[in-house]
């Protein structure tokens, strides 16, 4: 079940009761079936998938902890890292390769009789594999002990707010939290409840509706015109932030009502001056998750390699990010725009500071914005590919854009009047908290009347303009 | 500390939860109930465009002939053609992108304030395990306080719609803008209407194929049993009731659809006019918008035809 | 070898790193708190720290420096 939907809010209510009537030392129980029951409402099957894999990393991770030996210890993380990302290399992957050797084969006169596979991805495999696999990296590196609780190991990597799309937690933060419950206070749930309540704008009313125009243009790029294609490149980045952002914020707020505290997954990723400061706020979880276990043991391996080795490390690390999300070139070329970007900037840095410094750019409003915009169309650009079916559709698209100018679609006018509506909202709320913060406060004002209102006025705006009609969310298929 | 319910060992903090929820819900309710009223007043007021025509197909059409049914419907029947070919008055309740629930909750609407002379269903042939016709249902929304005998098919677009429907918003959710631009004069204009006909140009590009599988899909029962429903009650009131299948561009592979319509028609004993593989449309792309539409001089061509044989089944 | 010399070693490190011929370094001292000390940098800095004192960090005890303190202990327990 999606989180906006009428069915999540009653298993989360019926989940609210169980969990505190429950005693302290059997909260985990709770969480844990009903995490399991959250899972296979959508696919029973995969839960056992889900079991498997934390039966593996539970018993690896023991094997670990009880061995002296560094090397024994190394085999026993490299065959649960194997083993779990077993699954995710089949279901992810083996089609793709699977019918990509198939036709290679065809091109060259064989036909071997391999089936072509159509294949179901297990929901949230990605997220819960790499929380696995971090766990076992950090029992390896002493940063946590293994836990010794089957229970616990299972929650971990089951629970249900974070299991289908983030953010991608650690055992450091989450294992003391399910060993001992607390009680959250007011000031915690009423929090929770706010993450909920954005959340759900940010998703029902901007990123659905944002998402009908770009679907609507990206179904049929052939004949749409450059000014449309433009359209869609900058709406693209707003619907994935306020899709997996607005998701993020509901999965923390749920979290918290329940006194667990999970990280942040986004930070206002749109007022970052450099595509390195850009992720540092974007997909938070997915980026701290691939530097501690990705790059950093990468660019450690090749420090004697200075610049040219994080430049290595980086393109390497990207891919990984990229081919996480799909299994594609689209999602390649993501990845190697991303490492492109970085290593552009990390090569350039000391000439930028230099200019900076020369010319006082640094704190001037229209150089930061500048900067803001150039990231944007930089990450735009990136999303192109993210967003098209193929390499083709996307260098047409950006080759419309530049080439085919021509007079904007429009579809229905609500569509896109009410995407801007909610752009607005979303970025004036980032744009105050990010360079006023504590200042224009509504959801968290001193006055109750201001606050009750705000909420009323959000709820009533989700009505008259949310999308109610299944708009999927887009990170559902990693 | 024995964990247990902590509601006990709390310092009000659930009670003073639960008043707050209580405020804000209040609030809520308020502005929703205010809202919806003045939603509801100018989405009635509209005098043109899509809620208009339903509005008026629901609650004041009393045309002798009335065609029923999607896109198809709306473009494909001419009704000057039937007005002059029969001497008999016409409307066209069809509409774009609703499907087989919407048409059959129109007709019962229809049905409950007079029995019109002739009715045809132009059948669009969608079985599928598509959302789009549950969602289009929104379309009847604003009329579900009003008009109980819709709320079958309404209550269709998901197990809580009636639980949604308490709130004076939501049937009018999305439809802020157009029901402002439907209040205004100008656009009687853009959404000029003939008795519920909308054309569709002439001058167009090459039409171009789609694709049309031969891979048998899933049914779904729900849409079946509404057509079902809609021949029932359409044969019920005693109207001279006929099922079309309106031309297409390429001809129809989707053999399964249109023998499913055939057997409810025939168990039924409706006539069903199949014009889905005729050669004397398929394959000209002069007479069609799109693959699936007819412009206006197709459809003028098309209703000539279903009118010539309406007049032989009127004598 | 003594803590002082290895901050008076360490410090001309940081400063070229980082561009700030001014900084001084202390024990609680953490990326927050320098301009351009970020992930990527980072390595760069290790790399040269194990040039300037002739040693080899192991890649456990990279994730176990909170601080510059925990650096110079580390550099300490090696030289």
């Amino acid at each position: 079940m999606v989180f906006t939907s009428v069915n999540f809010i009653l298993f989360f209510a019926a989940v609210i009761v169980l969990y505190f009537s429950a005693p302290l030392k059997w909260r985990w129980l709770v969480l844990l079936v009903a995490s399991y029951f959250f899972y296979i409402n959508i696919k029973p099957v995969f839960a056992i998938l889900l079991a498997a894999v934390t039966a593996s990393t539970y018993v690896f991770t023991r094997l670990m902890d009880q061995t002296r030996k560094e090397s024994r210890k190394n085999v026993y993380k490299v065959i649960n890292i194997i083993l779990v990302l077993l699954p995710l290399f089949f279901f992810k992957y083996f089609a793709v390769i699977n019918n990509s050797l198939i036709a290679g084969l065809q091109g060259w006169g064989i036909h071997w009789p391999l089936p072509e596979i159509e294949l179901f991805l297990p929901v949230g495999i990605s997220f819960y594999t790499f929380m696995a696999i971090g766990y076992t990296i950090d029992v390896f590196n002493e940063e946590t002990p293994a836990e010794k609780h089957p229970g616990i190991v299972a929650l971990f990597i089951s629970f249900f707010p974070l299991i289908l799309s983030g953010p991608i937690e650690r055992a450091g933060n989450m294992l003391p939290q399910f060993r001992n419950p607390v009680n959250p206070d007011y000031d915690k749930v009423v929090k929770g409840l706010r993450f909920m309540l954005w959340g759900f704008f940010m998703k029902l009313v901007v990123a659905d509706r944002i998402g009908i125009y770009v679907d609507a243009v990206y179904h049929n790029i052939p004949n749409h015109n450059g000014t449309t294609l433009l359209a869609a490149f900058f709406l693209y980045p707003f619907q994935v932030y306020a899709d997996l952002g607005g998701y993020s914020l509901v999965a923390i707020g749920v979290a918290g009502i329940l006194g667990i505290k999970v990280m942040d997954n986004f930070r206002r990723p749109f007022f970052a001056a450099t595509m390195a400061e850009f992720w540092r706020r974007w997909h938070m979880s997915l980026i701290t998750w691939l530097t501690d276990y990705v790059y950093t043991p990468i660019s450690f391996a090749l420090r004697q390699y200075k610049l040219w080795g994080i430049v290595y490390s980086l393109m390497i690390t990207f891919m990984i990010s990229g081919i996480w999300h799909a299994a594609s070139l689209t999602f390649v070329a993501w990845g190697l725009l991303q490492g492109i970007y970085l290593s552009v900037e990390a090569l350039t840095n000391k000439q930028r500071a230099n200019m900076e410094k020369k010319y006082k750019l640094a704190n001037r409003g229209w150089y930061i914005f500048l900067s803001c915009l150039i990231t944007f169309i930089l990450f735009g650009i990136s999303q192109v590919f993210a967003r098209s079916a193929n390499l083709q559709d996307a260098f047409q698209v950006l080759g419309k854009i530049v080439t085919e100018p021509g007079a904007l679609f429009i579809g229905a006018p609500s569509i896109l009047i009410f995407s801007i509506l909610g752009i607005s909202m979303v970025m004036l709320k980032d744009f105050t908290d990010e360079y006023y913060p504590g200042r224009f406060l509504l959801f968290e004002n001193r006055n109750k009347p201001v606050r009750v209102m705000a909420y009323s006025l959000v709820i009533v705006l989700i009505l008259l303009i949310g999308v109610f009609d299944g708009g999927e969310f887009i990170y559902f298929q990693f | 500390m024995a964990g247990s319910l902590f509601i006990f060992n709390s310092d009000g903090m659930l009670k003073k939860l639960f008043i707050n929820f209580l405020l804000v819900a209040a609030v809520v309710a308020v502005l929703d109930f205010a809202l919806g009223k003045v939603l509801r007043h100018f989405y009635f007021r509209e005098s043109s465009g899509l809620h208009y025509r339903t509005t008026y197909s629901m609650e004041k059409a009393d045309a002798d002939i009335l065609i029923f049914g999607s896109s198809r419907a709306n473009h494909h029947y001419v009704p000057e053609v039937f007005a002059d070919s029969l001497g008999l008055t016409f409307y066209n309740t069809g509409r774009d992108g609703n499907g087989i629930f919407y048409q059959a909750a129109l007709l019962k609407s229809v049905l409950k304030r007079y029995t019109p002379k002739v009715i045809i269903l132009d059948y669009a042939g969608d079985f599928g395990k598509g959302r789009q016709v549950y969602d289009n249902l929104s379309s009847l929304l604003p009329y579900y306080q009003s008009h109980p005998e819709i709320r079958q098919e309404v209550n269709l677009r998901s197990p809580y719609e009636s639980v949604k429907l308490l709130s004076g918003i939501y049937p009018y959710n999305s439809q802020l803008l157009t029901i402002a631009v439907g209040n205004l004069d100008m656009n009687k204009k853009r959404k000029s209407d003939n008795k519920g006909y909308v054309p569709l140009e002439t001058e167009h590009p090459v039409v171009k194929e789609y694709f049309n599988s031969l891979i048998q899909q899933p049914v779904d029962s729900n849409k079946i049993e509404s057509l079902r429903e809609f021949v029932r009650v359409a044969k019920a009131s005693g109207t001279r009731f006929v099922v079309v299948y309106s031309p297409l561009y390429q001809e129809h592979k989707r053999y399964w659809e249109i023998e499913i319509c055939e057997t409810i028609c025939k168990e039924a004993g409706v006539p069903f006019w199949d014009y889905s593989r005729d050669s004397f449309f398929v394959q000209q792309p002069d007479l069609y918008y799109d693959p699936v539409h007819l412009n206006h001089k197709g459809a003028l061509i098309f209703s000539k035809q279903i009118a010539s044989r309406m007049r032989d089944v009127l004598h | 070898m003594e803590r002082a010399t290895v901050i008076e070693q360490l410090t001309p490190v940081f400063r070229k790193i980082f561009n700030a011929p001014e900084l001084e370094i202390t024990d609680e001292m953490t990326a927050n708190d320098v301009e351009g000390w970020d992930s990527l940098s980072h390595m760069l800095l290790i790399a040269d720290v194990e040039t300037a004192f002739s040693i080899k960090f192991k890649l456990k005890e990279l994730n176990k420096m909170r601080n510059v303190g925990d650096m110079i202990e580390i550099i300490l327990s090696k030289a």
